[in-house]
């Protein structure tokens, strides 16, 4: 595997660095191109928590899926614990994904026929590593599920599949936690139940990026970057953000 | 991932759904059982043309007639007479020779009625071809010159016609003439066309006077004092004959001469291309099965897009995701396969056991079965296992 380094002095590496950042899409035989990711560039630092909001269709999830490396940009480079992971070869960005990015997805996602634990077990084995049984219990622990552990994913609550979720994002211990509207598919309260976990675990130095449109997820979070047309158009602190957010939409709900 | 995690959660897969597997390992199953019913059967039937070569013994040659190129189409082929035999009889080499006529007739005894193969045989038949009376005795000339009403049964028909009682000494009706039993013959066991155990023995001078008025030969069984001679025996006999029946240079044989060992190796050649054809139909079976491991694989591959996205998300790298479905595809063949081949050893038994037919699994066919099973597991579970290993991660996930 021959790797751009990411110029960098520290021994440590962002863990994400984005710059010139494309992804554009050509429907069939159309002249027409859809440029879902248009030229963007962030870094964001090791315990930082982001939200990244936008109305739909402003290629945010594209963004979130070349994050987690399930996509490979068109152009311009990403570097991933200070390696360039945007030209990695299919296998490399499967290992990219396993070693560096836990995903919650707003649909939780768990194997139907697994129980909690063998879910969180999953990417260890994939992992190839030993132990496994005993580090997705303590992952499980984390999220207090302990006592779940051998329930099917039809006998937890959506709150503790999501919990469940989480566990399995933890439980490799990865650069970043990439949320796809983690508390989408939940009732209010349970969702801010998965909110305070988030919060927890940012608060013992987890990094955590976020796609959502609640804005009260955003606001829990660090910093917001706000997105319209495949561009950024708005980073900084949660608060000022979200009050430029608001506006920026306010005719939209007027 | 390990290999052995792959195997539990492609076995996990199919226990989850019993019903499903068991009919896609059905074909399989079917498959197997007949490929191996089959082999036992064809392997039972070589054996016992085996045995029987042995039992005959390897210096045999036997004389028939043969119809001549042209002649006019009869029902019978009357060209070899006894006076043929005993010419033959004179010549060096020959160490015995036994004229034979064939019929079909009835045969009764009080109630018992069957229609039997008739053979007219000299006191010389059965020291020629090893056989021997399980009881009572064989014919003597005298009994072939003053066309004695004597006759000799095979095991099976003393069986049909008296049970378990003697029949020595009883009288029977052959064809509406009474004659006396004065041996049978002890069981050979061997099943199929021409067995002794199913022939009616009567002297010669009989079966030509009495029962069906004819003196031409159904063929002349000649020994050969060593199987060494054998050829140029054959040649000599060849000769005599064509001088015999004065036949012309350029005439082809009205005879044709043949030795024992010959004509079961034909007879197991033809067993073998049965087994041939019937194995290659169930083979087709085979094939079939594999056709419904595809099926059920496809369309599992597309109910579980998204588990396969999610496992994608985690981690799981193509070959992965490759190895885990066909994994499931040959492990629902081994099933299949397993299965069949104990169904099969249990077909054969019972062919064996209610059938009457030898049956012999051969050892090779239990590794071929598994084998081929596994070749057909792999073989029609690799397209479903790529379709699943290439996916589109975004894609995969996105399914509903």
């Amino acid at each position: 595997m021959s790797l751009a380094h990411e110029p960098t002095t520290g021994a440590t590496h962002t863990p994400v660095v984005i710059e010139e950042l494309r992804k554009i899409y050509h429907a069939d035989r159309a002249e027409l191109a859809v440029r879902a990711v248009d030229g963007i560039s962030f870094r964001i630092e090791r315990g930082e928590s982001v939200a990244i909001v936008g109305p739909s269709g402003c290629g945010k999830s594209t963004l979130l899926h070349v994050l987690g490396c399930l996509d490979r940009p068109t152009s311009g480079r990403y570097f991933l614990e200070g390696r360039d992971v945007a030209q990695l070869d299919e296998d490399d960005r499967a290992r990219a994904r396993n070693r560096h990015i836990g995903f919650v997805f707003q649909s939780f996602n768990l194997l139907p026929r697994m129980d909690a634990v063998e879910n969180v077990e999953l990417p260890l084995l994939y992992a190839g590593q030993r132990d496994t049984r005993a580090r997705a219990l303590r992952a499980l622990e984390r999220v207090g599920l302990a006592d779940r552990a051998h329930h099917r994913p039809n006998e937890l609550s959506g709150g503790q599949k999501q919990r469940v979720a989480i566990a399995r994002a933890l439980v490799t211990e990865p650069s970043i936690v990439l949320g796809d509207e983690p508390t989408g598919a939940l009732d209010s309260r349970t969702g801010r139940e998965v909110m305070e976990l988030l919060g927890r675990l940012h608060a013992e130095g987890t990094t955590i990026v976020l796609v959502t449109h609640d804005l009260s997820v955003a606001r829990s979070q660090d910093r917001v970057i706000r997105m319209r047309d495949g561009k950024i158009v708005g980073d900084g602190p949660a608060a000022a953000e979200i009050e430029a957010f608001v506006q920026e939409n306010a005719g939209d709900f007027a | 991932m390990l290999i052995h995690e792959t195997a539990r959660t492609a076995w996990r897969s199919l226990a989850q759904n019993r019903l499903r597997t068991a009919l896609t390992a059905l074909g399989m199953i079917i498959g197997v059982t007949a490929v191996i019913a089959v082999l036992a059967i064809g392997e039972g039937a070589k054996a016992s043309v085996e045995g029987r070569i042995r039992a005959l013994g390897s210096n045999l040659l036997t004389v028939r007639p043969e119809r001549a190129q042209g002649a006019v189409r009869s029902a019978r082929v009357e060209t070899l007479v006894r006076a043929d035999a005993d010419a033959i009889a004179e010549l060096d080499g020959v160490e015995g020779v036994s004229p034979e006529s064939t019929g079909t007739a009835q045969v009764k005894y009080r109630e018992a009625n069957l229609s039997s193969s008739i053979q007219g045989v000299t006191a010389d038949f059965l020291p020629l071809r090893s056989l021997d009376v399980a009881s009572g005795i064989g014919f003597s000339p005298d009994d072939d010159l003053g066309r004695a009403r004597v006759a000799i049964l095979g095991a099976n028909v003393a069986y049909e016609l008296f049970g378990e009682r003697s029949a020595i000494g009883e009288r029977i009706q052959i064809a509406g003439n009474g004659f006396t039993v004065v041996g049978v013959l002890g069981a050979k066991g061997d099943v199929g066309f021409m067995s002794p155990d199913d022939m009616v023995l009567v002297p010669l001078g009989t079966h030509e006077g009495v029962l069906f008025g004819q003196s031409y030969l159904g063929a002349i069984t000649v020994k050969v004092r060593s199987e060494g001679e054998s050829e140029d025996v054959r040649e000599r006999i060849g000769e005599l004959l064509r001088l015999r029946h004065r036949l012309r240079a350029d005439a082809p044989d009205d005879f044709e001469i043949r030795s024992q060992t010959e004509m079961l190796a034909t007879m197991g050649a033809i067993t073998g291309t049965f087994t041939a054809l019937l194995g290659s139909v169930a083979a087709v079976s085979l094939l079939v099965g594999g056709i419904g491991i595809m099926n059920i694989m496809l369309v599992s591959v597309r109910e579980r897009t998204r588990e396969i996205g999610v496992r994608m998300a985690v981690g799981a790298r193509r070959r992965d995701i490759l190895l885990q479905f066909l994994v499931e595809a040959v492990v629902v063949s081994i099933f299949g396969g397993l299965v069949g081949i104990f169904l099969g050893w249990l077909a054969a038994f019972a062919i064996a056991r209610f059938g009457g037919w030898e049956t012999i699994i051969p050892t090779y066919a239990y590794g071929l079965a598994l084998g081929v099973s596994i070749a057909i597991g792999i073989v029609f579970g690799v397209g479903p296992a790529r379709r699943a290993s290439t996916l589109d991660p975004v894609e995969a996930l996105r399914q509903e």
